[in-house]
């Protein structure tokens, strides 16, 4: 009896570990499931296929849904809208074929080029009308709706919010080949901001077809551009393009194939690229001084300002001495090279450098002046006013931080910074997740954040909207009327129209945002990223798609 | 007996479902939301917020919530894969999970009781410290530096295995996370075997069978090791938990598409219903993992039931 049940035991053991390895051989046959699946992507594991590392998977493939980097990334190189940029960041037609803008600057007639779909229908005004519509349904509820009206599109921020009907939107298809846009207000970057991943084209039979699967498998993903996504499904680890022979530039493209690899351990990514499995690599800050000589490295600019948000309705934080003595007491130079080290650069401005450029072809910052440069004496002087007027002598505030280790990093040097220069405040530093900063920054319950923005579009505008009266993202509440006329006007008013007076006045702009320190600019963002040296053509930008391939060549 | 064992299922059920309640309550009180970014207006995070129901009443989300969670709905994943359901994301990623963590327990096992057998016999020996030494180092060092050294030495270096997880080379890629994965439990396996081995080597029937004139590996196995295995059976349920918690890290290190480095990102960016579904998924892993070991102990030691009040049948 008793030996029975030890028999029984060890049988019971014997199950639950070889059930355990049951299930092992289940998935393996779906592996092979999915391998068949991707049989079409033979070619992007061998040849001339570009290996990529990201450090996060793609949100979404759905151009109206998406709204990470990563995602923009892989959906330019699989779709292609009406307009792309250029190495230097300057807008190009992609499949616009013949652009007439009318000249009050409110209606665009915009002509296809003959292109297909990747089932072999044709690409044609609808769909850009339904890829659009679905931009800007509030059932759709789409992220980046807000880009639709910036777009200046007719009634794009009524039906967003529910007062009118998705087919209210100032877009038409005359014909199959015809596109007829109506703008509320003339955009001067119009044709930069067509070149966002949310302006893609979604065919709208695929997409009905496809339903809730849309965008969820290389079957539900519907390519028009250089590459066709052949390995592919939610939250994928790795993700295979392999070249469109039916791209209508097919013969420009030189690489076979791209593949992302999802390496979130930067450790473990650097390993990769040194035994030759990748072809680019990202590397994080802390890597940085240990590849900084490889002829392979590479920094990159990228368009995020991070930048110090002082509260005004903090009792002191109104006084613009006190806010000057602070904006100037920390040294830039150090936290760029000391701290950062990834090719990051001293921010004294609020529009950041490479991120547009001006009717003379020049980049904004090339003719536009510099503030708040770092100077400790200054910072003192303004201090002893500050006290004058405030009547105290100490001061205690405490700054929000996002917990990733180069914010931290930052605060805690901005805190020592400020302490030491000027005795009599004291810094507090409340690290918390970034959806908490951003929380607490967007209800105003916080006293100074270091916070950052990412343009989204190629004008100065992208920033200097920010801090109009009432605006979201104008954490600190600052609010200035001569301000907020000439935001308006290059919006929609009189300067809308003049592209070189608007310009002027964007300085003119940032120049009073600046005067006032209704931020406190540190530093904006660089990219270490590792390129192999048989490896050419990769372009970087600072806003929208941030890396595009579709010119690259591997040999 | 079968009393003892609708009593130990019934409290498991009590148990799943007192973690859904504590799951609901601390999502609850987590501050922020899946839509706070920088990027969205309060108007664009209430339209979200409606969109996906979070807008509602607490207790019509819970009840929601419970109805759902008990019909198998997730619901849909809010960053990580936007709109994409999360039953289609475990799909593809449980059973890797599962297989990657079948093998290391099967592999550690192994390994281990050798190992422990090894040490036992060769009592006192320079095998006998080399194995206490391996021990050590297994439950002293964590899964993760074995990961980078093994990726280093064997990946790198050598060239013998790749650094990354391929979907298309399932069994090739999942060595080195398997091996990292699995030497706690070498190191556990083989100290219970050695000291379990060491006692049944010295006890009264190993002596008789031995004089019967049993001698060599049928005394070994037959005798000394089936004996010395069925404590150990009883901790392999908790290092089967360990493994879980060790895949989010190795998942993370090699690219593992499973759901250890899933529930790590779901985190990381307030993706509720996938932090839900997955903490859920582990619960349940655990307590089923706890009611086998349970039963198990019932059918091998009577004297457990006996304990309880429950005759032997």
């Amino acid at each position: 009896m008793r030996k029975t049940k030890r028999v029984l035991a060890l049988l019971c053991a014997a199950v639950m570990v070889f059930g355990l390895t049951a299930c092992g051989g289940d998935s393996s046959k779906g592996d092979t499931n999915a391998s068949l699946e991707t049989a079409g992507g033979e070619a992007a594991s061998t040849g001339n296929v570009l290996n990529v590392h990201i450090d996060v998977e793609v949100a979404s493939m759905d151009p109206q849904i998406a709204t990470d980097g990563t995602s923009f990334e892989v959906l330019a190189e699989v779709t292609e809208g009406l307009y792309s940029v250029d190495a230097s960041g300057s807008p190009v037609m992609a499949l616009a074929d013949t652009v007439d803008k009318s000249e009050d600057g409110l209606t665009y007639t915009i002509t296809l080029k003959d292109a297909k779909w990747s089932n072999g229908t044709a690409v044609t005004a609808n769909d850009f009308v339904f890829a659009w519509r679905r931009l800007v349904d509030p059932a759709v509820a789409s992220e980046y709706s807000f880009i639709a009206s910036i777009a200046g599109f007719k009634n794009a921020a009524a039906i967003t919010a529910g007062e009118k009907g998705i087919e209210d939107l100032g877009v038409t298809a005359v014909d199959d080949k015809t596109l007829k846009i109506e703008l509320d207000t003339p955009v001067p970057f119009f044709e930069s901001l067509l070149s966002f991943p949310s302006f893609l084209p979604v065919n709208e039979e695929f997409f009905t077809a496809a339903g809730a699967n849309f965008g969820t498998s290389p079957e539900t993903i519907l390519s028009n551009g250089a590459f066709v996504m052949t390995s592919y499904e939610p939250a994928a680890t790795t993700i295979e393009l392999a070249k469109n022979p039916d791209y209508y530039a097919a013969d420009s493209i030189a690489l076979d194939g791209i593949k992302y690899q999802v390496i979130k351990d930067a450790q473990q990514a650097m390993l990769a690229y040194q035994n030759g499995d990748l072809d680019v690599a990202t590397l994080s800050g802390e890597q940085v001084e240990q590849f900084k000589a490889d002829p392979e490295f590479n920094n990159i600019m990228a368009g995020y300002l991070w930048y110090i948000s002082p509260n005004q309705t903090v009792a002191g934080l109104e006084n613009l001495n006190l806010r000057k003595a602070l904006a100037l007491c920390y040294d830039k130079a150090a936290i760029a090279s000391n701290i950062l080290k990834d090719g990051s650069i001293v921010a004294d401005f609020a529009v950041p450098m490479l991120l547009a450029t001006g009717p003379d072809g020049k980049d904004y910052r090339e003719t536009s002046d510099t503030y708040l440069s770092t100077n400790k004496e200054e910072a003192q002087k303004y201090w002893e006013a500050a006290k004058k007027e405030l009547g105290v002598d100490t001061l205690k505030y405490t700054m929000i931080v996002e917990d990733t280790e180069s914010a931290q990093n930052v605060a805690q040097f901005i805190q020592a910074e400020i302490q030491t220069t000027l005795s009599g405040i004291t810094i507090e530093i409340e690290v918390m997740p970034k959806k908490n900063r951003v929380e607490r920054m967007q209800e105003g319950d916080f006293e100074i954040g270091l916070t950052r923005w990412g343009p989204d579009y190629a004008d100065p505008m992208t920033y200097l909207d920010m801090w109009i009266t009432g605006s979201p993202n104008n954490y600190g509440f600052w609010s200035n009327e001569k301000y907020d006329t000439i935001i308006d006007s290059c919006k929609k008013g009189e300067l809308a129209l003049d592209v070189d007076k608007r310009w002027e006045a964007l300085k003119e702009a940032e120049k009073i945002a600046m005067d006032e320190v209704v931020i406190m600019p540190v530093y904006q963002k660089g990219d270490a990223v590792m390129i192999k040296s048989n490896v050419s053509g990769i372009e970087f930008h600072s806003v929208g798609v941030t890396r595009r391939y579709n010119n690259a060549t591997k040999k | 007996m079968k009393k003892y064992l609708l009593k130990r299922i019934g409290v498991s059920i009590v148990t799943l479902l007192a973690i859904l309640l504590i799951l609901f309550c601390m999502l609850e009180f987590m501050p922020g939301s899946p839509f706070n970014d920088e990027k969205l207006t309060a108007d664009q995070v209430a339209v979200l917020n409606a969109k996906y129901g979070l807008d509602k009443p607490t207790i019509v989300r819970f009840g929601n919530y419970i109805k759902n969670m008990l019909t198998g709905d997730f619901g849909v994943s809010y960053t990580i894969s936007k709109n994409t359901p999360i039953s289609t994301l475990l799909q593809s990623r449980l059973p890797i999970s599962i297989r990657i963590g079948g093998q290391a327990v099967l592999l550690g096992t192994l390994i281990g009781l050798i190992l422990g057998i090894i040490a036992a016999l060769k009592h006192n020996t320079i095998w006998d410290t080399l194995t206490t030494i391996i021990s050590v180092l297994g439950v002293s060092l964590p899964s993760y530096v074995f990961a980078l050294l093994l990726s280093y030495s064997l990946g790198f270096k050598l060239k013998w295995f790749p650094l990354l997880y391929a979907v298309d080379s399932p069994l090739n890629s999942s060595v080195l996370p398997t091996v990292a994965l699995c030497m706690f439990t070498v190191a556990t396996i083989a100290r219970f075997t050695r000291t379990e081995m060491l006692e049944v080597l010295g006890s009264d029937y190993m002596l008789l069978a031995e004089s019967k004139g049993i001698s060599g590996p049928q005394l070994i196995i037959k005798h000394a090791l089936r004996n010395a295995l069925i404590p150990i059976i009883t901790v392999l349920a908790p290092l089967i938990v360990g493994l879980m918690t060790g895949s989010l890290v190795i998942e993370k290190i090699f690219s593992i598409p499973g759901i250890g480095s899933l529930l790590v990102t779901a985190i990381q960016s307030n993706d509720y219903n996938v932090i839900i579904a997955l903490s859920f998924i582990y619960s349940a892993m655990y307590i089923g993992i706890i009611l086998v070991v349970d039963i198990l102990y019932g059918v091998i030691d009577p004297r457990i039931r006996l304990a309880k009040g429950d005759g032997n049948e």
